[in-house]
Parts: structure tokens; sequence; C-alpha cells
């Protein structure tokens, strides 16, 4: 452990009343209304608030409440500054306080007035700083991950530090960006890093210590159940599958869902024969005992770095008559998944946007990859490119409307194998992308078919993450940094404002003394709008 | 830059790897295989997290080298220090060559027929562009942007990311027509759902907001519409061939 400092831990005079337990874990259980406790709003992945306060009938009146800009101080510069300073974060909302990260960076400000109550910095030895998504919390404490892989715990309410444990290896080029999903006293932690061939994990963490309570790693051990499913010990040891999206979980079964990354070497497929289980899968655990229930492969054998992390959202439905508890996920390899979420068993997959790179499903509803496809050493011109057809910024489920909303891209790249020995390591390949068109599309649970779709007119690219509320209204942002509220039912347009930035992150809402937000990040700044009074 | 981002120490000194990589490929290669990738018996060291913890500096393996592991099977090596260090920086170059994937180089990609790639153009491209529009196009560009290139003649660049203008030829255009009938033409500088800018013939910059009752109305024209429509239709086959026929025009 190493002592670190908190830059800022002033708590200012009208700072919100303490409380004793902080928030109890079972707050989480219930649907986010004064409160926003954990990185989707609630443990189901479906982004769908309650809140009506601000509807389609009003939102032609909706205002800024505030704005706050975060202040990180230097960083290095080039690309490490465009995407340190990105808010990807999603704010938790407990008791009138909203906690968010950008990478290094903890800050706590006033959910009614945007006021800053503290800042946190900590001093990283290095890693990625690509994005963090933000924090669990658990009674009076916070936990965040850091890009030199440390779960750092501090004083949710004055932001001292408690204390800080590795829970992965920065040498071997880890990176850590998850929120940490508090589930009763387990602290559960994803990780990611695809440079250098190692193997992915989740581990739940005590709350009070910091210490393992379980490790599940990505990939089985020679003789487990998975490991026909590589070529030798070698190759599953390197076999990647990072965990780097927070998960998902149901309470009554008592089980938590988690989207897997892609296997590595990334682009080469060739010394990893075989479907390379548990990548690009969504595997079930025990939140106790970290065992695997049951899993589904979206890619199998993947080699386009479509990995699987997109939030597996969980909600209850009606499959040819009969009531069915499920589990959907609009995947980065183009496809749309449909699952009982009791045991894994596949209910549908259907393409939500044109693509190239598999010659169909097998029975089990799973794309089979066309071999034509892979990355060549003089190039294969596949649909999606490599950043996929959608990537980790969440989608919605409205239970009102029945449909899965996700900003989906249209995109093409010419994959390049570089390295064609038998031993190919990190990438071994690259992409280039080639054209791009983004778009918000309403998918229908029941058959996979778009609904509607609202291409975005500048051809440009970019994902955001999507809201829904009982309001009936959907919240999202264009690539040109518009946040626009559609109506969910039929795409119509009901009311937008400019930013500063293109929205990056989960825009999410809470209601305090009578009055309901909705707090979205652009950029460096965070944004929340109200009914204008 | 990309080094940098993807977190990667300083670059060792390349006459420290060139000095580490003779004595490494001469004494260690054999079991752990000329490129450090492993062989006979030896293990991969481009990923040994030993090695990774090294960092370059020589402190994590000189102890390895010299005691050997014999329990493994390893014999001991006799080395100097600067010997040590500079395999050190020899093993953590060939970790960086992985771990950098901007620095991978993209094999030879003339690989199709010209003649098969002129018979496509013929057939797909030659209601636009005339054979001489095309002239030198291979001296222009290396294969690699140039197979880029032909597939969409605009590329995406980052804000602030280097590079030449582009080509008029392949600026989307814009119509905007205002309620009292006026229409005003130029380069597109913009669009989203709510507003249109776009630069007239004289380089003066235009905007308007749409929606909301404005009475606006916009036609945009992408002028490589025909290379959008072509993306689902080539096979790998199609786009080798085609450039092989470009590359024919140094």
């Amino acid at each position: 452990m190493i002592a670190r400092t908190a830059l800022f831990s002033v708590v200012l005079a009208c700072a919100p009343a303490f409380t004793a337990d902080g928030l109890l874990p079972a707050k989480l259980l219930s649907p986010p209304t004064d409160t926003w406790p954990t990185y989707n709003g609630d443990y189901s992945g479906r982004r769908h608030s309650p809140l009506t306060q601000i509807n389609a009938e009003n939102v032609k009146n909706l205002g800024l409440a505030w704005a706050y800009r975060i202040q990180t101080g230097p960083t290095g510069g080039g690309m490490e500054a465009f995407f340190a300073s990105e808010i990807k974060s999603t704010p938790l909302e407990v008791d009138g306080v909203l906690y968010f990260t950008v990478p290094d960076h903890a800050w706590a400000i006033d959910a009614r007035t945007g006021r800053q109550l503290w800042h946190y910095h900590w001093n990283s030895k290095g890693g990625i700083h690509i994005g963090n998504r933000g924090v669990g919390i658990w009674g009076n404490w916070v936990f965040f991950e850091t890009p030199d892989d440390h779960l750092v715990s501090l004083e949710k309410d004055t932001g001292k530090f408690r204390w800080a444990v590795e829970i992965a290896d920065l040498a071997q080029e880890y990176f850590s960006t998850p929120a940490p999903l508090v589930i009763g006293n387990h602290i559960i932690v994803g990780v990611g890093g695809d440079s250098l061939d190692v193997p992915g994990f989740l581990e739940a963490r005590d709350p009070e210590t910091g210490q393992v309570q379980w490790h599940w790693n990505t990939e089985p051990k020679p003789g487990e159940p998975g490991s026909e499913t590589w070529p030798n010990a070698d190759s599953m040891a390197h076999g990647g599958g990072m965990t780097w999206i927070p998960g998902t979980y149901d309470p009554e079964l008592n089980l938590i869902y988690w989207g897997i990354g892609n296997p590595n070497p990334v682009h080469a497929g060739q010394g990893r024969k075989g479907d390379d289980l548990y990548t690009c899968s969504i595997v079930a655990l025990n939140p106790d005992t970290g065992k695997l229930v049951w899993a589904y492969q979206v890619s199998p054998h993947d080699t386009h770095d479509y990995d699987a992390v997109q939030t597996p959202v969980l909600f209850d439905g009606q499959i040819d008559g009969h009531p069915r508890k499920l589990l959907a996920q609009a995947s980065r390899n183009g496809y749309f998944f449909v699952l009982d979420r009791t045991n894994g068993q596949h209910i549908v997959t259907a393409p939500y946007i044109d693509l190239t790179w598999s010659k169909g499903l097998n029975a089990k509803g799973q794309p089979i990859p066309n071999p034509a496809k892979e990355p060549q050493p003089d190039g294969a011109l596949v649909s999606p490119a490599s950043d996929g057809a959608t990537n980790w910024p969440p989608p919605s489920f409205d239970p009102d409307t029945g449909l899965f909303y996700v900003n989906a891209m249209q995109s093409w790249s010419v994959f390049y194998l570089t390295d064609t020995g038998e031993h190919p390591e990190g990438f071994a390949g690259r992409d280039s992308g080639v054209w791009s068109q983004s778009a918000l599309k309403a998918i229908d649970y029941k058959t996979g078919k778009v609904r509607w779709s609202h291409p975005y007119p500048n051809q440009d690219s970019g994902f955001t993450g999507v809201l829904t509320t009982a309001g009936k209204l959907l919240f999202t942002g264009d690539p040109s940094g518009n946040l626009i509220a559609f109506d969910p039912a039929t795409g119509a347009i009901l009311w937008h404002a400019g930013m500063t930035a293109p929205l990056s992150n989960g825009p999410m809402t809470y209601q305090l003394d009578g009055r309901q937000y909705v707090v979205v990040g652009a950029g460096d700044t965070l944004y929340a709008f109200a009914l204008n009074r | 830059m990309v080094a940098k981002f993807l977190g990667l120490l300083p670059p060792p000194d390349p006459e420290a790897v060139a000095r580490g990589q003779k004595t490494f490929v001469a004494t260690c290669g054999f079991c752990h295989g000329t490129n450090a990738r492993g062989g006979a018996g030896g293990p991969d060291l481009v990923r040994s997290v030993l090695v990774l913890h090294d960092e370059g500096k020589g402190d994590k393996i000189g102890p390895v080298i010299l005691n050997g592991r014999p329990d493994k099977g390893m014999p001991k090596f006799n080395m100097t220090e600067a010997q040590i260090k500079d395999i050190a920086a020899f093993l953590l170059s060939r970790n960086q060559a992985a771990a950098n994937r901007a620095s991978y180089q993209i094999q030879n990609i003339v690989t199709g027929d010209p003649k098969a790639g002129h018979a496509y153009f013929s057939a797909h491209c030659a209601s636009c562009h005339a054979e001489g529009d095309l002239a030198h196009i291979a001296s222009k560009f290396d294969p690699v942007a140039l197979q880029n290139l032909f597939l969409y003649p605009r590329q995406h660049r980052w804000p602030g990311m280097p590079g030449p203008p582009p080509d008029p030829r392949t600026e989307t255009t814009a119509t905007v027509t205002l309620p009292s009938g006026e229409s005003v033409s130029g380069i597109l500088v913009h669009i989203d759902d709510f507003n249109v800018s776009l630069k007239d013939s004289s380089g003066e910059y235009h905007s308007w907001t749409l929606g909301d009752g404005s009475g606006v109305t916009v036609k945009v024209h992408n002028p490589l519409e025909g290379h959008i429509e072509l993306l689902p239709k080539y096979t790998n086959a199609d786009m080798h061939n085609i450039l092989a026929y470009l590359e024919t025009m140094k």
C-alpha cells in the first residue's frame, strides 16, 4: 500500500446529513427514484427509471439546472489527455450526493446544485487511461478501480483515503476500468488488458479489508470443462477474456451475469484453434462462491475484437405466450441475443446491423465465423469494424414498450493479420476503418427485429448510452453533441439541448425534494437538466 | 504517442538491444527461441511475468541467468553485468514489439490479379471514373493507404490529426432551401437533426436551424455514395484485384 493524497477533502458546512449506515446493500434491490445506487441504477441493467415528473408532455420545458466541469490538473497530453478527462462513468447518487470518476480521479458533488464536496486524486504508476466507469458504494465507503490496477476505498462523506489493494499486475499490461459492483458484502471487480495475452478474471473483494473472497478465471484450466475448446494449456493460460464492464444481478436466482471479452492473441486465431471458452461469452456465476452456473458464447473463436462485455440486461417477458425470465444483449459482433437467464438456454439471435463476419447460426443460435472474413495478411473487408456494432456505452430496456434500445454503428474495416507464425502474440494484426454511420435502434425482444431506427444525419461515428423513463421518454446523445429526448414508442424527437461535447456516458436520473434531474456527462462536464421553475 | 497511450515504458537503447540480441541468440536461443518466444524446452520470455517485472533493467533476470534453474534443467551462465543488461534491453524490445500494436508491419498486400481488377473497374467504377483520372495514383499512396482510399476516399480523422486537406471532389455538398424559396448550395460543414451549416463557393459560412417549424429543407449529396454501395458487394478477391490494378498506375 502506498500513501495517497486527497487534494480537496473539504466538506462544506451544508453538506448532506451524515447517515450512520450509509448506503445499505438492500437499497440496490429497489427501483432507482431518490437514489441511483449502482452503475446501471439497479441490478437489472435496464437503465429504466420509474420517475415520471419529466415526461413526454412537459419535456419541452426541460432546462439546465447546473453544470460541473472537472479539473484534473496537468496530464500527459495527446491521446492520453483526450481520453483521461472524458467522463465515461455513470454517477451514483446517494443521499443527495453524486459520486463519479475519470481515470485516477473521483469526485463527490451536490446532486441539487453541482457544488463540489470533495475531489480525490490517485497517483498512478501508469497503465492505459482510456476510461473509468465509476464507483461502487457499500455503507459509508466508496470503491473505484484505477488504470494501474488498484481497488481504492475512500470514506464516502469526506473522500478520505481508507486503503488500496492491488487487483492485477500492471507489468503484464492489465489496466482496470469497471465500476465495482456491490452485491451483499461482495465488491465485485473486473479487469481489462489485451496487449500481452493475459487471462481475464472476476474477483469478489471484502468491503472491510479488500481481501479476495473468490477469484474466477475466464478460461478453464487443463482438464476442466471448456478446456476442450483450446488446443493446449499455453493457449488457455494466455487466452484473454477481459471483464471490463460491470455486470448485472438477479437477487431471486442469486446469479450475477457478466459479459466476457475477446480472446488473445486478438486478431490471430491459428494458435488457439477451437471455440476458446469462455471468451466472448455471457456467463452466470454464483456471487457468493464465484462458481460458474452457465455460459453462452456469442462469438465462438473470435478474431475481430468483438468482445461480448456489453451489459447483459435482465427483464421478464412473454415468449410464445409463456412468462420467462430473460437476459438480452446487443453484442459488439452485431447480433442481438435473448437467453433464458435461469439456465442460459437460447431464445433469439438476430442481427441489428448488416454484418458479414458470420456464415449464419448453428443449432444453438450461435454465429458461425466465416474463415474468409478472418484477418488476412493482405486484408479482409468486414462489417462491423473492430469497434463493433456497439461498444461499452450502456443500452436500455423499456418494459412499457417492450423494446431494447442501443446506439448502433454500421461500419466497415479491413482486417490485416500481421503475424502468420504458429505462435502469434499480442494483437498480431491490425484493422483499418473504412466507413461508419451511427443510428439509434429499437429492437423487439421477442423477435430481434429492429422496430425503428433513427440514423444520425452526420456521417460520423460514435457510441453513446441510453436511459428510458416511465415518463415515456428516452434520453441519449447524437455524435454531434446534442442530448436528445425521443419518444421510445415511435422514435420521434421531443426535445434536445446542445452540449460542448458528445454525450460520453450513460444518462441517469433521480428525484430530490420533489424535483427530477437528468444528469449526463459530455467530455469533461456533467450537465443536470430539470423542468424550469 | 500510441506507445504512451498503451502505457509502455520508454523504448530501450537500440545499441544495447542489438548487443543483447547477439548474446541471446548465441547463448539462450536454443532453448528460448531466437526471438524469445520459447523453443526447445525453454519458456516464452516475451510475456514471462518475471521478465515483464525486470522492465529492461536486468536485476530480476540476472540471478536466474547466473544461478540457472537446476530444477527445470536450466544451466548457469557466466555473464557480466553488462551482458545481462543488454539481454534485458533485448527482452524489453521484444516485449514492446508484441505489446505495441501500432508498430506491427502489414505484409505485402498487392496479391491480386491486375487484369481481373481492371475488369472489375470497367464494370463497376468506370461510370464515374475515367481511367486517366487515376494516373500515377499508386505513386502517391502506399498500398495499405491506397486500399483504404479506394474503398472509401475520405478518411476519418481524430480532431487535430495531421494530414493533407481533403480532395474537393470527395466533399459532401448540400443545398438548403429557405421558406422564402431562396436556396444556398455549398460544401457541407455540419449536419445533425437540428442544425445545418455549409460553405458557399465564395468560402462564406452559413448555418440554419432545422425542424421546429423553421421551414428549412436540406438536400445532401455525397459524391462517394457509390463507394458505400459497393462495400457489401466486394469479395476479398475483388478488393485485392482492384488494388493490384491500381498498383499498375505508378
